[in-house]
């Protein structure tokens, strides 16, 4: 697979604030990829520099083999930064037109462009809108059509969802779900379950350093099963620790508890066997997942 | 190829800029206030100017005063409202330019908006473009100013519309050359301030921090530094008094423009967005 991204050794100061310290990773092509820390972690520092929008105090980043805001990432890398804002003058489509003259496509195509990515994040209706206008959700979705303008190789999204109501957070999840196979999508935020359902990929940054760099679908074959109840249940633990291939059971969370798996080829999986427990308890699950959550990974 | 695409995005910025002017409220509001001064110009003292340049009790009092300035040459000119345009312009149009050029680049940093722009052009194009634009919409208010004054003229003489063309060609590319450092100057200062209100604060401290700073150097050492040539305007009475010295009407002012575009281009290279 083709690298898309390769950071070594990158540190940024501000100051006596070591933002980033000696972050080392590679992004392929392939499954959206998950940012995520805890707030000051670095994160939007590193997406700045990774767009170009701050230097590096020292260390090697490479976009597509080139630098971060020189020409061969235009059109290729595209994102949605954080608090960043339209132009008030215009309307939505004259300045997505013109980002879109700007990547080098002809004034009709620009315009074709607009109408598409605006139907993708289902804003078609706000094309003569200013961007006072909009509510502050449907400003960042007009945001997340300008990044999907013309054919990037790598989106980059800095808390896409937030602020965003449900359902359209959910559009928007959809969306990058759907982009995934033709886009690399790297994405920001607090919401793990959202970062769960969409990447397969996690750089989890803390205090500037990379802590961890995985692939969450590996995480399958470890041997770990989350189950989560609807009711506390005061004897599951004891019960669960029972059934033969279960090593050890941690409650992790309120009514989540993390199951360690033995496999064992020629048994009834354990999966079928926790729900013919909790039939049999008439215990009411409310979620079985296979593997720990990103939650559990991180923290 | 890659210079073309470069040069095509430059000229994409420009265009924007003469949209923004001429296309959005705020644009239309400067417009406005820009259009009432200048008609206000143009009434009472481009339309009187006739009486004081040709008028034979007047003359007297004009070729005292040019004189005294050194500007008797101008009274050559057949066009006495072009005459009146030219010394008007030649001092107006630069001071405009400081204020009507000083957001270029400040206000979208502080708004995120460049950030949006950066990911499809150099930081060097965004400063070249936003440059052209200004220039761009200077040239436009020159010209449509000049072409006031000479339908002024005409209306007074109808002959003086083709006799008057030469000098107003000479005019307009004077004044638009005497303009290019003024705007580079602000473009090196939206490099690094956050709002076009600090851009014209940071101009006047220039304006008239700077000169201090050189006379004081200038009288410590006892020698002409040729520091004064850093300060866009300098060269500009040189250039009314037709004294016709290629070094004040032209090298003068592209050098100090590229030096101040380039400064430009170093701080904006290196800056945050």
């Amino acid at each position: 697979m083709s690298t898309l991204i390769k950071v070594s050794g990158l540190n940024k100061f501000f100051g006596d604030k070591h933002a980033l310290n000696n972050v080392d990773f590679e992004i392929v092509k392939g499954p959206p990829v998950a940012l995520v820390g805890p707030n000051g972690a670095g994160k939007t520092t590193l997406f700045s520099v990774l767009c170009g929008y701050l230097q590096p105090s020292s260390g090697q980043v490479g976009i597509f083999d080139a630098k971060p805001g020189t020409k061969a990432t235009f059109g290729r890398l595209a994102a949605l930064p954080q608090d960043a804002q339209l132009d008030p003058s215009f309307t939505i489509a004259h300045q997505l037109s013109f980002y879109g003259q700007l990547q080098g496509l002809s004034k009709r195509k620009s315009k074709m462009e607009v109408e598409r990515t605006l139907e993708l994040v289902g804003l078609s209706d706000v094309l003569k809108e200013k961007p006072e206008a909009l509510s502050h959700g449907m400003r960042k979705r007009v945001t997340i059509a300008q990044a999907l303008i013309g054919s990037p190789d790598i989106v980059m999204l800095d808390e896409a969802t937030a602020g965003l109501d449900p359902l359209h957070a959910r559009e928007i999840r959809q969306l990058v779900a759907s982009l995934s196979d033709e886009i690399t999508f790297i994405l920001s935020s607090h919401d793990l379950n959202e970062l769960e359902r969409l990447c397969q990929q996690v750089l989890y940054l803390d205090k500037g350093q990379l802590q961890q760099h995985k692939t969450l679908a590996n995480d399958i074959d470890h041997g770990y099963i989350t189950l989560r109840m609807e009711r506390k249940e005061d004897e599951i633990i004891t019960a669960l620790k029972s059934i033969e291939q279960v090593i050890d059971v941690v409650n992790s969370q309120d009514r989540e508890y993390l199951i360690s798996v033995r496999h064992k080829q020629d048994e009834i999986p354990l999966d079928i066997q926790i729900l013919q427990l909790c039939h049999q308890k008439k215990w009411a699950y409310r979620q079985l997942i296979n593997g720990k959550t990103l939650e559990n990974q991180l923290f | 190829m890659l210079e073309l695409q470069g040069l095509q995005r430059i000229w994409c910025l420009a265009k924007f800029e003469l949209v923004r002017l001429f296309m959005t409220k705020r644009g239309a509001l400067a417009l406005a206030a820009f259009v009432t001064v200048w008609l206000f110009i143009l009434y009472y003292a481009i339309g009187s100017a006739v009486e004081y340049v040709s008028s034979k009790t007047t003359q007297t009092i004009g070729y005292t005063l040019l004189s005294a300035e050194g500007m008797d040459k101008l009274l050559n000119w057949p066009v006495a409202e072009l005459i009146v345009y030219w010394v008007l312009a030649m001092y107006s149009f630069p001071m405009f330019s400081l204020i009507a050029s000083s957001d270029q680049t400040c206000t979208d940093r502080t708004r995120g908006t460049l950030r949006f722009i950066s990911l499809r052009v150099t930081r060097a194009e965004i400063l070249l473009g936003r440059f052209l634009g200004q220039v761009l919409i200077l040239a436009v208010l020159i010209a449509v100013t000049l072409i006031a004054t000479l339908s002024i003229a005409a209306y007074r003489d109808p002959s003086l519309l083709l006799v008057g063309m030469g000098e107003a060609f000479y005019v307009y590319k004077n004044i638009l050359i005497a303009v290019l450092p003024f705007i580079a100057l602000t473009s090196f200062f939206n490099s690094f301030t956050r709002s076009s209100r600090l851009v014209v604060i940071v101009t006047l401290l220039f304006f008239t921090i700077i000169p201090l700073i050189i006379a004081f150097i200038e009288y410590k050492l006892g020698m002409n530094t040729y520091l004064s040539y850093i300060l866009p305007g300098g060269q500009i009475s040189d250039v009314i008094n037709q004294k016709e010295l290629f070094m004040s009407n032209y090298v003068v002012p592209v050098m100090q423009m590229c030096g101040y575009l380039f400064l430009g281009h170093i701080v904006m290279k290196r800056s945050s967005l």
